[in-house]
């Protein structure tokens, strides 16, 4: 049984943006104080600006920032607006309360801050993560989709009303959809060995009902496609804080090999953000090369399938390993097969036959 | 059908009966606003000739208000110009193709033939007298009612009396069928734009309905009147130069009864019988004082050596200078008789040079404007005539060879424009100040430049904003202070206007903006007979561009000005608007109770911006 060690590693968290945007408003607050116009620097997320870290692994911004004056009448408005949104930070995560996206779009409203529509509070919100680094949980906004966890996992909320309440994640069969209170939790201990994250919702209920969990020591985990930024902060956080492997399983195409990749190394869009990837979390199937080997039924690949091949080909994270490897064979092969096709075998094939083999084979990747 | 046709003459006024479309009068909506146009232009083309500033009162009235239209109307416009005598009203009025507007000059119509057009049609619709009241003096006026007999095309007065008025001037009363409830508006558009390009004149319109138009005048000088000049040679064609040899050309004189009575009268001998050798001496001493067909037929006397008795019986056949024989007609032995011409008589040169006309040369610098001896003589070499080549003896091939060269001969000076009248630039101003009190106002007047021979000026003003009601931009077109109302689409000015790139000149959306453009042309070059849209010559389309150039350039730095003064107040706006949030803001986020003292930074001027 894993315990985690005694340090609140969430509440730590907290402390320092609560910090970092007080800081921000005493600058602010002194710069109006004597007269002077006060500015935001934020990195610049253009194109140009974004570049790729072997080291870290992931995409981060280069070094341009941009600087958002209030003494340019141009600048003077969406200047307001991010300063009204770090005000609104502050709030949410003093008051421990969260919100959505479009919940902050129309939270502006109450403030004589205009968002023309929900896309510039959105591109508000990216600045606010920018300047801070943080992403956007981290304030409380939090995403519409939901993906779910199941597994021996002991979590202690941190939310008001649930403060100390504990709760293991395999009480419930439909297991836990990860939203605000879950993500900002204190994980407590586990039995698991294993942390395994599936594309599909179908795949986690059958992985729920064949007791993968109990079978292989693993905690389950749905990334309903693309995963979310809170299911990838919890793959983290199950990573760093409690040393689980992680394996990831997709659809046996260049969008779910994508998927797993996003897990790994985040995505272009979240350049200015750390903390949202897990480097060592392994790509274990379907791939190009299982269609063959496991005899699976397949489908034609799409032209928008075989472009999007070709553009993961020019991308840094594409030029090594079973990366390249397996995209090549989608293009020579041209054809694909989603985690469901296993069931041509019976229904616990995947379980039964496949999923051991995958596990074992995960340990030498 | 038969094989045989008969040709029949037909009187003018037969003519524009048959044709009356063409004039402008195919319909009632048209026909009324074509009789308005060409009264009102009648009257002030009539007291800008006479310097007068014109006070032209017009009224249409309905015959029965109760009828829908199309009914009959009665149009009425009187005027304080100078009248016309007595003895020539019924023919100025009363026949078609008589006017006193011929000549090279700008005027608004040409002939005074539209206003006979509108008597005629007048009296083809309702069969109704034209009432005529004139008066020169300003004491005694003529009044005259009077109906046009269209197939003699002569008048038939129904009635003349005088009486004691006080003041001169012409009124013209019809009645005619008309469409005013379709005509209206644009009458009503005439008459305003009429007003802002003739701001000297004061307009007065009663329409139909009781209501009262008035444009009272807001300059009191007129523009300085047009002089009439020869034509420029670039100017001419063919039929031009036969009608002005016509004009100088010799003619056989008819020696009629009437025609010894002159030469006896010129010659101071009224009653006496003289000899034929005391004639001649007589013709020899008085010869300077003689008129040019009194020296034709002394000069054919002396070769036929004949008196007076003998000549009335003759007619002259031809005189044949190449040949220098004489032919004329013998009524009493009834033959025709020839005679030798001494090429050494005195008599002889005479007639030669009656009969072939001037020299080229003489007749270049003579029957044109600007064209020196110098000129002519190039002009000659260039068209590879001798200078001394007498146009009277050119074949019909040599006067198309001329025509052609004198329209391709690069130089000759270009064309006078002291023919032209343009408004002139302050008496625009005010117009349009007084039209659209606008907050920016700025006109040009363009030197004379010319077309194929044809003078012309532009004249331009531009106006912005103030009581400018009409979004985008409203051009408001003239052609020798005529309002181009119609047909806008595919006009010259038009086209300059769409073409410039406003946004250029800060011009953005739907300004509120007027162009007036005003074209003054001894020939406008219609594109229609409808006269409502200017060809686009190039000479003019580049004199169009250049004055619209010079003013939206001035328009552009009014632009900017207030620009950067609606910008200033605009950023102040937003400073206080936003500076007080991120104060708010940032209280809470810094964990103070008490705001910033941020009051003075949107108090105090100006804010200067950052730019990054």
């Amino acid at each position: 049984m894993k315990k985690k060690p005694k340090k609140k590693v969430s509440e730590d968290k907290q402390s320092t943006l609560a910090d970092l945007l007080r800081k921000h408003g005493a600058q602010i607050y002194d710069d109006l104080d004597k007269g002077n116009f006060p500015k935001f620097s934020i990195p610049s997320r253009s194109v140009s600006n974004i570049v790729y870290d072997k080291k870290i692994r992931q995409y981060i911004l280069g070094a341009n920032t941009a600087v958002r004056s209030s003494r340019n009448s141009s600048q003077l408005r969406s200047f307001t607006q991010l300063m009204w949104l770090a005000f609104f930070a502050n709030r949410l995560t003093g008051q421990k309360k969260s919100s959505t996206l479009r919940d902050v779009y129309y939270s502006s409203q109450a403030f004589e801050v205009d968002f023309e529509d929900q896309a510039e509070s959105d591109n508000i919100i990216v600045d606010l993560e920018a300047v801070l680094a943080s992403p956007r949980e981290s304030f409380h906004v939090f995403p519409e989709e939901r993906s779910s966890v199941f597994g021996d996992l002991t979590i202690e909320y941190t939310v008001p009303g649930y403060q100390g309440k504990k709760t293991n994640l395999s009480d419930h069969p439909d297991g836990y959809a990860i939203g605000p209170s879950l993500t900002t939790a204190e994980l407590i201990e586990t039995s698991a060995e294993v942390v395994i994250a599936v594309e599909k919702g179908g795949l986690f209920t059958r992985f729920v009902e064949e007791q993968v969990d109990k079978k292989f020591k693993a905690i389950i985990v749905d990334t309903g496609g693309q995963a979310p930024r809170s299911t990838r902060t919890l793959l983290k956080r199950l990573h760093d804080e409690l040393s689980l492997p992680v394996v990831i399983l997709t659809d046996g195409d260049v969008y779910g090999e994508h998927i797993a990749m996003v897990i790994k190394s985040g995505s272009a869009n979240a350049a200015h953000l750390r903390g949202l990837t897990v480097p060592d979390a392994k790509w274990v199937g379907v791939w190009a090369t299982d269609i063959e080997k496991y005899k699976l039924p397949t489908i034609p690949m799409t032209e928008s399938d075989i472009k999007r091949c070709h553009d993961l080909l020019k991308d840094p994270r594409y030029q090594e390993g079973i990366w390249k490897k397996e995209l090549e064979v989608f293009l020579k092969i041209k054809r694909k097969a989603e985690l469901e096709a296993f069931s041509k075998y019976g229904l616990t094939n995947i379980t039964d036959k496949y999923l051991p083999h995958k596990l074992e084979l995960a340990k030498s990747l | 059908m038969s094989s045989k046709e008969t040709f029949t003459q037909i009187s003018p006024s037969e003519f524009f009966y048959r044709n009356r479309d063409l004039a402008g009068f195919s319909n009632p909506t048209r026909s009324l606003y074509t009789a308005v146009r060409e009264f009102i232009e009648n009257s002030l083309d009539a007291c800008d000739q006479k310097g007068i500033l014109p006070d032209v009162h017009m009224s249409i009235k309905a015959v029965d208000a109760e009828k829908p239209d199309p009914k009959q109307y009665i149009l009425s416009v009187r005027d304080n110009g100078p009248g016309i005598e007595s003895k020539q009203v019924p023919l100025a009025f009363g026949t078609v193709l008589y006017g006193s507007k011929f000549g090279l000059k700008q005027a608004r119509g040409m002939f005074g033939l539209g206003a006979t057009m509108a008597i005629l049609y007048g009296q083809i619709t309702t069969n109704k007298p034209l009432i005529v009241k004139s008066s020169t003096d300003g004491k005694i006026q003529d009044e005259y009612e009077m109906l046009l007999d269209i197939q003699k095309n002569k008048p038939v007065i129904l009635k003349h009396e005088t009486k004691e008025v006080a003041k001169a001037g012409l009124s013209l009363s019809i009645r005619l069928e008309g469409d005013y409830s379709k005509a209206g508006s644009k009458i009503r558009d005439y008459v305003y734009q009429t007003s802002l390009i003739t701001p000297y004149a004061t307009i007065t319109f009663d329409d139909p309905k009781g209501d009262r138009y008035r444009y009272t005048k807001v300059v009191r000088t007129m523009p300085p009147s047009p002089t009439i000049i020869r034509p420029h040679p670039h100017g001419i064609d063919v039929e031009t130069i036969r009608r002005m040899l016509l004009d100088t050309h010799y003619q056989i004189p008819a020696v009629d009864d009437n025609m010894i009575l002159k030469v006896r009268k010129e010659l101071g001998l009224a009653n006496k019988n003289l000899s034929y050798s005391e004639i001649m001496d007589k013709t020899q001493k008085k010869w300077k004082a003689l008129t040019r067909p009194v020296r034709t037929v002394m000069a054919l006397m002396s070769f036929l050596k004949m008196d007076f008795e003998k000549l009335s019986k003759t007619t002259i056949e031809e005189i044949d200078i190449g040949n220098k024989k004489l032919t004329y007609w013998d009524f009493g032995e009834s033959q025709s008789v020839s005679v030798d011409m001494d090429p050494e008589s005195f008599y002889y040169k005479q007639l030669a040079s009656t009969v072939q006309g001037e020299t080229l040369t003489s007749f270049l610098t003579k029957r044109f404007q600007r064209v020196g001896p110098t000129t002519a003589l190039k002009f000659a070499e260039f068209a590879k005539f001798k200078p001394e080549h007498r146009i009277g003896t050119m074949t019909n091939q040599e006067l198309v060879k001329l025509t052609d060269a004198l329209q391709s001969f690069d130089d000759f000076m270009a064309p006078d424009p002291s023919c032209l009248a343009p408004l002139g630039e302050s008496p625009l101003e005010k117009g349009m100040e007084r039209f659209f009190e606008p907050d920016f106002l700025a006109v040009v007047q363009r030197g004379a430049s010319a077309y194929s021979g044809f003078p012309f000026i532009i004249e331009m003003g531009i106006a912005y904003g103030g009581k400018i009601s009409s979004r985008g931009i409203n051009v408001y077109r003239f052609a020798n202070r005529i309002p181009l109302l119609y047909d806008e689409g595919s006009d010259v000015v038009l086209k300059v206007v769409n073409d410039t790139d406003w946004s250029r000149y800060k011009v953005k959306g739907e300004p509120p903006l007027v162009i007036v453009s005003h074209i003054c042309s001894t020939r406008i070059p219609y594109k229609t007979v409808g006269k409502e849209n200017v060809a686009d010559r190039p000479e003019i389309e580049r004199e169009l561009k250049l004055a619209l150039l010079s003013l939206s350039r001035k328009l552009s730095s009014f632009m900017s000005k207030r620009g950067q003064a609606e910008a200033a107040i605009k950023r102040k706006n937003l400073y206080s608007k936003y500076i007080p949030l991120i104060a708010q803001f940032c209280t809470e986020l810094a964990g103070k109770k008490k705001e910033p003292n941020y009051k003075k930074m949107i108090t105090e001027e100006p804010i200067v911006e950052e730019k990054t």
